[in-house]
């Protein structure tokens, strides 16, 4: 759940000097000092076990609001050795935005067992005395790709429609998912069917608002464009998760996508909005026209509407793919934002902004006939 | 400057990439180093052109900005059309051309509002002069190393 426009800017204030001293916090944290905390926090939590051990304890690249790191639990339960390999998601000290933890957990919580795949969270921890932030811990699905670079290896390129099929079925899967039996509404706002373009344009607006580093003329033309042509309601209310792009989900060597992950930003709203957001021509790694560089726009769009009971009407798709533009110009300009204001070094943030911020604009220029 | 900076950013970028990323662990630290070289990348490519596209854009922007001010109905905003189109870029520094643009795109922005809410063929011939320049703007800006 994201916070309101109003306390938003207080908020990114709040987790960009959070993030300056995590970035401290990670260096001077001994790993085995960390590893023998977090044995102790999981002894706790696992009754009957006895010898629990962490190992391994890695960071790794990943999910860029919270700390990701990788370990290995063991321990024995009934003088058998059990081993576990978990991902432990940290947030950066003094950070306000527990919500989005929550959601996070609450998220994978509700979507585990479901024909989404989804790792198994297993623990939300919200007092920061155990490691000194919130944190939670979920299952780590091992021996998985993800990166959009895989899929164009001579071994993935042949399945990269296998994998289109499900991505877009399982989008289809969450679209029709129902946000009240997932046990998802008090956790996640609800809007009226009429007024979730509202709330999500006047969001990432105020982010641009806030953090953008130049004037972005092609973006502003957007959101005026969007003001002024609203989108017709939302056919239902569902679970979007803000973020349903090659590379947040994990494929195997047969194509299969055995999880999605990254739902930090998920909320409910119309589902359009994750529809559009994945077939974005920014994702278009092969530079082959496909869609999230796997099957062409049509059919990605055909399949999402079997899959969900939907219908992807033109018009209104045209304009969450345009709102696609503005939430990922938003999400460029803020990262560069934090980079150069040293509140966060990763030299992601920095070159997203430059070359992901040049692409959006070229996507929303094609999306409205403009590009030569 | 010899060697030259770009054949030297050349180097630096191949060396973290095949010398030094596969030597670094774990493999957070060694995203981050190939990250570093993608942006080497991006800075040899912009230092080539950083002044000409600096330059062929104020340019062009103040010839919309004097082709567009006598279409302007808001006097105010037509005085400062009018203004900024007689500018030139006397300082060929990139923080200077850069601080130029900035105001340009800043009145850019203004201008096409104000056209968008214009009636007639005029303001719609503008209105597609104004899209033209920004078409332009992103593919001077466009990286080779982007998806798009």
């Amino acid at each position: 759940m994201r916070t309101s426009v109003a306390s938003f800017a207080r908020l990114r204030l709040l987790r960009a000097a959070a993030w300056h001293v995590a970035g401290a916090a990670c260096q001077n944290d001994p790993v085995s000092d960390l590893e023998r905390r977090l044995a102790a926090y999981l002894a706790g939590r696992l009754p009957g076990a006895s010898r629990v051990e962490v190992s391994g304890l890695e960071r790794i690249p990943g999910g860029a609001s919270r700390e990701t790191s990788r370990f290995v639990l063991r321990f024995e339960r009934d003088g058998e050795p059990v081993e576990r390999r978990l991902i432990l998601r940290r947030d950066p000290p003094g950070s306000l935005i527990e919500t989005d933890r929550r959601v996070e957990f609450a998220a994978y919580r509700a979507f585990h067992g479901t024909p989404v795949p989804v790792p198994e969270a297993l623990w939300l921890e919200e007092d920061p005395a155990p490691l000194d932030h919130p944190f939670f811990i979920m299952e780590e699905l091992t021996g998985l790709e993800s990166s959009f670079q895989a899929l164009l290896t001579p071994a993935f390129l042949p399945k990269r429609a296998r994998i289109g099929q499900r991505k877009w079925t399982i989008l289809g899967e969450i679209a029709k998912a129902d946000p009240e039996k997932l046990g998802l509404v008090g956790l996640m706002p609800p809007a009226a069917l009429d007024a979730c373009w509202q709330r999500e344009l006047a969001y990432w607006e105020h982010v641009l608002d806030q953090d953008e580093l130049e004037p972005q003329p092609i973006t502003r033309a957007v959101i005026r464009w969007l003001r002024r042509n609203p989108p017709p309601p939302a056919q239902k209310l569902s679970v979007v998760h803000a973020d349903y792009r090659t590379g947040n989900f994990l494929f195997d060597a047969d194509g299969e996508i055995r999880a999605i992950l990254d739902w930090e930003m998920a909320h409910l709203g119309d589902p359009l909005e994750d529809l559009a957001w994945g077939i974005n021509a920014v994702w278009q790694w092969s530079r082959e026209g496909l869609a999230g560089s796997l099957l062409p726009k049509a059919e990605a769009i055909r399949i999402w509407e079997a899959a969900s009971g939907l219908v992807a009407e033109p018009r209104a798709l045209l304009w969450w793919e345009l709102f696609s533009c503005v939430k990922g110009q938003g999400i460029w300009v803020s990262g560069g934002h934090e980079y150069q204001n040293g509140a966060n070094h990763d030299p992601v943030l920095g070159m997203s902004c430059w070359m992901m911020g040049n692409a959006q604009d070229r996507a929303a220029l094609g999306l409205l006939g403009h590009l030569p | 400057m010899k060697p030259d900076p770009g054949h030297v950013l050349e180097r630096m970028m191949q060396s973290l990439v095949t010398e030094i990323a596969p030597a670094v662990q774990p493999a957070y630290r060694q995203a981050t180093v190939t990250i570093h070289a993608m942006m080497l990348a991006a800075i040899r490519e912009e230092m080539d052109r950083a002044v000409a596209r600096r330059v062929e854009e104020n340019r062009a922007l103040r010839a919309l900005f004097a082709e567009a001010a006598p279409r302007v109905r808001d006097a105010e905003l037509r005085e400062r059309l009018a203004g900024t189109a007689a500018d030139t870029d006397v300082s060929l520094r990139v923080p200077d051309l850069d601080a130029a643009n900035l105001a340009l795109r800043a009145l850019l922005i203004e201008l096409h509002a104000h056209v968008e809410a214009l009636a007639g063929e005029d303001a719609r011939r503008l209105e597609a002069a104004i899209w033209r320049e920004l078409a332009a703007s992103t593919e001077r800006r466009k990286l080779s190393i982007a998806p798009l």
